[in-house]
């Protein structure tokens, strides 16, 4: 008999690869790794605040909405600034940089809290946050995490082709009718949402990682864009559920040994190359 | 009909002119080359034809509209190098993309009727053979013939090219004008192009542009390409030599690739 907290990590993975594997490769080829960087400091100030919120508030299910609704704000002020006319580099630069001065002053606001509330879930919850805990994941939190899911997988999935299409040449998309503006925005929410939903899964620190190498090692053992979508997919599904596997057993947090797998395998394809 | 008309047009950025005071008329059916040196504001005038640079001033009307409200009609074609190769489109894919964008926001199917297009375009431009290879292997003219198939999918009145012939080797460079001809003879499509070497266009060219920053000379190519104007924009050692009946302009300006090690 499997526990049950061994089968909703499983589920979870499944989701999480499955938003990664499709992810992956458009961040590779519309060059947003970067972007992924900034998600980093919008989830931690999303996190932050929600904590502070849920603290106040007695209800740890802020801690991802606010989450949730921070980085897309965060990552829509990105887009706006691009619109602008500044780099995406730049505009990455600029808002995390306040952004990651807003995550400070959050903290010791959190610390202030903290101190007259009962805590000690909540730091569970903090170092969740950081090193992602499959296991630790609640039946609530599944459910958030696949039915999002699932909404974020089919307008990804419908949208892919126009995401390609602008990540080749967003002034021919807006010259042949296409409106380049609005699909930037709906991709950038896409990632931003998508970072939201699997952070506590994934965690923090490694969030950039399995974002991006899954979709950088695809491109590079195929070129076909079928192919290089079954090899994200099949990459992250196989690594997530391995490290699962591994982590019940090691008990070392799973995003770390999916990261560490995922790094072997580019370094040996760059080291064969 | 006129294709395009500028009246004292002076093009801005952030409140600077890059481009002054320019007065011409295109009319429709006709290739006008736009030459200049870098920087003198031919992709400027290009772009804002186009719609993708609105800050100007003066008159300017594309079919007698607002460049904006005359998108439908123009087909642009950019520079291969300004795209993104790292995304593995394929070369049927990238033209059908010229025709996808009038209709619906949601594309995860190209319809048949595109494909069935796409793929009479790229036979048209001589590259049917090649619409399922990727576009990021293609050879440079080859490229540039995807990106001329993909601008012809919406059918276009009015052909917008930014430096068709820009690294391209004498062969490509060829291949790439007879297309342009077959264009212009079939189709009757109105284009602007422009260019760092004239010469290989000089055939399907009705008027020529010379720009510096501002109008230097405009008209049929005899009365432009004189050792006068040429000299005025590029110097003593500019030259317009006629030989068996055409003119042949040596201005020094070209864009030079460099191998491995610097070497030309």
């Amino acid at each position: 008999m499997i526990p049950e907290f061994i089968l909703r990590a499983i589920l979870a993975s499944i989701m999480v690869s499955v938003l990664l594997g499709l992810l992956s490769p458009l961040i590779n080829t519309k060059g947003l790794a970067f972007l992924t960087h900034a998600l980093f400091h919008a989830l931690l100030l999303g996190a932050v605040l929600g904590m502070i919120l849920a603290l106040l508030f007695n209800s740890y299910a802020l801690v991802t909405l606010v989450a949730l609704i921070v980085t897309i704000v965060i990552v829509l002020i990105i887009a706006q600034l691009e619109k602008l006319g500044f780099t995406p580099d730049s505009a990455v630069g600029i808002v995390a940089s306040f952004v990651a001065g807003l995550t400070v002053l959050g903290f010791g606001i959190l610390y202030k809290v903290m101190a007259s509330r009962p805590y000690f879930p909540l730091t569970e919850n903090i170092l969740s946050y950081l090193t992602g805990d499959i296991f630790l994941i609640t039946l609530n939190d599944l459910a958030v995490l696949i039915l999002g899911g699932a909404l974020i997988f089919f307008v990804l999935l419908f949208l892919y082709r126009d995401f390609l299409y602008l990540s080749f040449d967003p002034e021919g998309l807006e010259s042949y009718g296409g409106n380049a503006r609005a699909y930037l925005m709906i991709l950038y929410v896409l990632v931003g949402a998508i970072g939201a939903l699997i952070v506590q899964t994934v965690g923090l620190i490694t969030l950039q990682v399995v974002a991006v190498l899954p979709g950088a090692i695809a491109l590079m053992v195929s070129s076909d864009l079928r192919k290089v979508l079954a090899v994200s997919l099949l990459l992250t599904l196989t690594v997530q559920l391995s490290s699962v596997v591994l982590a019940y057993f090691t008990a070392i947090p799973p995003s770390g040994i999916a990261t560490i797998m995922l790094g072997v395998i580019y370094g040996a394809l760059l080291f064969r190359r | 009909m006129t294709a395009v008309e500028a009246e004292n047009l002076t093009i801005l950025y952030e409140g600077k002119p890059a481009l002054s005071d320019v007065t011409f008329r295109l009319d429709e059916g006709k290739t006008l080359l736009l030459l200049g040196p870098n920087g003198a504001g031919k992709t400027t005038l290009l772009k804002t034809i186009a719609c993708f640079h609105r800050e100007y001033r003066g008159k300017l009307l594309v079919f007698g509209r607002n460049p904006c409200d005359a998108r439908y009609l123009i087909g642009y074609v950019p520079q291969s190098s300004s795209l993104n190769e790292r995304v593995p489109l394929t070369a049927l894919e990238v033209v059908a993309m010229g025709g996808l964008y009038r209709r619906g926001f949601v594309h995860f199917k190209i319809p048949e009727e595109i494909l069935r297009k796409a793929e009479e375009v790229l036979t048209f431009v001589g590259l049917g053979h090649v619409k399922n290879r990727l576009f990021r292997e293609l050879s440079g003219g080859q490229k540039q013939r995807v990106l001329l198939a993909r601008a012809l999918m919406s059918d276009p009145k009015l052909l917008l090219l930014d430096e068709p012939l820009s690294a391209l080797d004498p062969s490509a460079r060829a291949e790439v004008t007879n297309v342009l001809s077959k264009i212009k003879s079939e189709k009757n499509v109105t284009m602007i192009i422009t260019t760092h070497d004239i010469n290989p266009l000089l055939e399907i060219g009705d008027l020529v542009m010379l720009i510096n920053k501002r109008l230097i000379a405009f008209g049929k190519p005899e009365e432009v390409l004189t050792d006068g104007v040429i000299k005025s924009v590029y110097g003593p050692l500019a030259k317009v030599i006629p030989v068996n009946g055409k003119l042949y302009c040596i201005t020094g300006d070209f864009h030079i690739h460099r191998g491995r090690g610097g070497g030309l």
